[in-house]
């Protein structure tokens, strides 16, 4: 068990920066989630952090060992691939116990070790097959079972749910979670599904081209995102972004949603502009009430929960490279959505008052696209 | 399996029968050939299966000719000869393979260029390096030359091979502790086994049938003579008795049957099923 650290970590290939300035401090015990859309650098950060791949530049400490110039054999970590790359050739019993062979354990206590982690992960009766002969599941279990056997000091696992049906994905999701609870080890796991870094994080990190845009838990993430691209990329269905003026009367501001104004949390003093970007989750959007009158454009019903789409107002779109093309929702960019959980029946083209509670919303600088707050002013990176 | 009409079925045999047919009938031929008394080869009509075999012609050529000499060497020139090339090629598919080396592509591209020089054209400087080298009559100038065709061959077919293992998996291997070159040899190469068995069945049976470079580097050290080397001198300026010819080829190709035989085995694909998802 142990903290790791990466210091002013940078990598580049040729002349592509792939990560830059990386610095992260994760405490030892930590799940820590490095979470971001494909190609964002999140992969090669925990390659090298393994040892599977040279820095350019900073230093990795793993348990307060600079470990930056030692071989992944040397470490003391494990980790966990995306495709499992379980060794074909050998038995369940041989992939397990293949780390402590190489770390030249007596042949008893290798035994006695396979054993028991095949005894936690239920693969006891499995141990003389060959990975073909298993199961997704069952084969995602034996590599777990290679990590965990070496009780290393710190766990890596990359994608390693990807592989999984969705239902098996959350069915191990959990019990990763609890494995790792148990162990107390330090982990680092890389996914790029937001909904996974936020049910098993206690620290999430999201990336972006190669630059870490915001560190924290899952609910400082959801809650204060530091930034459009955090703002869009955590929470399911995305955040939703419009333009609006800003309208000033002393020290408050306004604006408006569809000709309703709207308060804002943000004292008018920190918002030296015209125009915003604003942004409010789904979930947030209140129907009814005296809010501004919109057309339903779409009703999609999953029983008592509503996904309501309904059209951003005319002049007030935000389309942005920042958040859609990143997001795993596919909606339309001048769409927005509501989500709600009640009786009533809604029905498309119908029209209905949505509501945006002002300590909602959140503002963002139109230039620099970094969240603007109350107390704190601007959210630090 | 999908179920075919009877008259489907019969087609499917009768095409496969056609095939070995045409592949085996020379085999065949040789057989009935080397079973004829010299006298009755040109028959016309030919006979399908001689009156009278003469089955003492494979006794005669082991009595008559260093048989087992010329088999003993032409063993140790193709086990040396497939030693030599899968380690070369080994190491060198690997390399291109797995790292990103500068030009790389274009390296990979120029050794199998060189696989498209005709081994006629290599013969003569390969001749002059070998005669200052001392070697010509030895096993090894044979052993070198034929490994100049076979690796730049070998090492393409396990660059092909080691490009479908993950790299995932000797990734493993080290952070589970193991050395670079105890990645590749305790997972690589087993997961690699049909893809070596193959490079290595080639390489063998490219080098038991030489004879040009056989020909041009041991003609002088008779006791160095192989398998195609010594029945080539079976054919007399005056006389030539293709019955002795054909049953000293048909004894001389016994042995790569039992190779493939042994290395079928290995050369079932699909062995890496199961590493991944």
């Amino acid at each position: 068990m142990a903290t790791i650290e990466f210091n002013q970590i940078q990598k580049s290939y040729g002349g592509v920066q792939a990560i830059r300035d990386f610095n992260l401090t994760v405490d030892d015990g930590d799940f820590c989630v490095f979470v971001g859309p494909s190609g964002c650098g999140k992969s090669t950060a925990l390659k090298m952090l393994a040892g599977l791949e040279p820095t350019s530049g900073g230093e990795i400490a793993i348990g307060g060992r600079d470990v930056t110039d030692l071989g992944p054999g040397k470490r003391d970590i494990a980790m966990v691939f995306q495709n499992y790359a379980l060794y074909p050739h050998m038995s369940v019993r041989s992939n397990i116990g293949f780390g402590l062979k190489m770390h030249g354990l007596p042949k008893a206590e290798i035994d006695r070790k396979v054993a028991e982690v095949a005894d936690i992960l239920e693969l006891s009766d499995y141990l003389d097959r060959k990975p073909r002969a298993l199961s997704g599941g069952q084969r995602q279990r034996v590599a777990l079972g290679r990590a965990i056997v070496r009780e290393p000091s710190a766990f890596l696992m990359d994608e390693p749910l990807s592989n999984l049906d969705a239902k098996l994905r959350v069915q191990t999701r959990a019990e990763i979670v609890k494995l790792q609870k148990r162990l107390g080890v330090t982990t680092i796991y890389v996914t790029h599904d937001q909904v996974e870094a936020l049910t098993m994080a206690t620290k999430i990190v999201v990336m972006r081209k190669g630059v870490i845009q915001q560190i924290g838990s899952p609910e400082t993430l959801f809650d204060t995102p530091a930034n459009l691209f955090v703002a869009g990329f955590i929470g399911s269905p995305g955040m939703n972004f419009f333009r609006g003026p800003v309208e000033k009367e002393g020290d408050v501001a306004f604006t408006r949603f569809a000709g309703a104004r709207i308060k804002l949390a943000v004292p008018a003093g920190q918002l030296p502009f015209d125009n915003a970007i604003f942004g409010i989750r789904p979930e947030h959007i209140r129907i009814g009430g005296e809010g501004a009158e919109i057309g339903l454009t779409l009703v999609e019903s999953l029983g008592t929960e509503k996904i309501l789409h309904f059209q951003t107002p005319e002049g007030q779109e935000f389309n942005d490279a920042d958040t859609a093309a990143d997001h795993d929702d596919e909606r339309d960019a001048s769409s927005m959505l509501a989500r709600v959980i009640d009786d009533v029946r809604y029905a498309d083209g119908q029209a209905i008052r949505v509501h945006l509670p002002e300590d909602k919303i959140h503002v963002f600088n139109p230039d620099t696209h970094t969240a603007l707050r109350a107390a704190s002013g601007q959210v630090n990176t | 399996m999908r179920n075919h009409s009877l008259l489907g079925k019969i087609g499917i045999y009768a095409a496969v029968a056609a095939t070995c047919g045409l592949l085996l009938f020379p085999i065949y031929w040789m057989f009935i050939t080397a079973l004829k008394p010299a006298n009755r080869l040109r028959d016309f009509p030919p006979e399908f299966w001689p009156e009278n075999p003469q089955w003492n012609v494979f006794a005669d050529v082991l009595n008559s000719q260093p048989f087992g000499l010329w088999m003993w060497n032409t063993v140790l020139v193709a086990i040396a000869t497939m030693i030599l090339s899968l380690t070369v090629g080994t190491l060198a598919a690997y390399a291109l393979s797995r790292f990103r080396l500068r030009g790389g592509q274009g390296l990979g591209l120029f050794i199998l260029t060189s696989k498209m020089l005709p081994a006629t054209l290599l013969i003569i400087p390969l001749f002059v390096v070998f005669r200052s080298l001392g070697l010509t009559g030895s096993l090894w100038s044979v052993i070198i030359a034929q490994s100049t065709l076979i690796v730049p061959f070998a090492t393409w077919m396990l660059k092909g091979y080691f490009d479908t293992i993950p790299p995932e998996l000797e990734q493993a291997a080290l952070v589970d502790g193991a050395s670079p070159l105890g990645a590749i040899v305790r997972i690589v190469l087993p997961v690699a086994a049909p893809g070596m068995a193959a490079t290595a069945l080639y390489a063998f049976v490219i080098s038991w049938s030489d004879f040009l470079y056989a020909r041009t580097f041991l003609t002088t050290s008779e006791s160095k003579w192989t398998l195609n080397m010594g029945i080539a001198t079976l054919k007399g300026e005056f006389v030539t008795d293709w019955n002795v010819i054909m049953a000293a080829s048909l004894m001389a190709a016994v042995p790569i049957v039992g190779v493939y035989l042994f290395l079928e085995r290995y050369l079932v694909g699909g062995l890496s099923a199961g590493s991944e998802k």
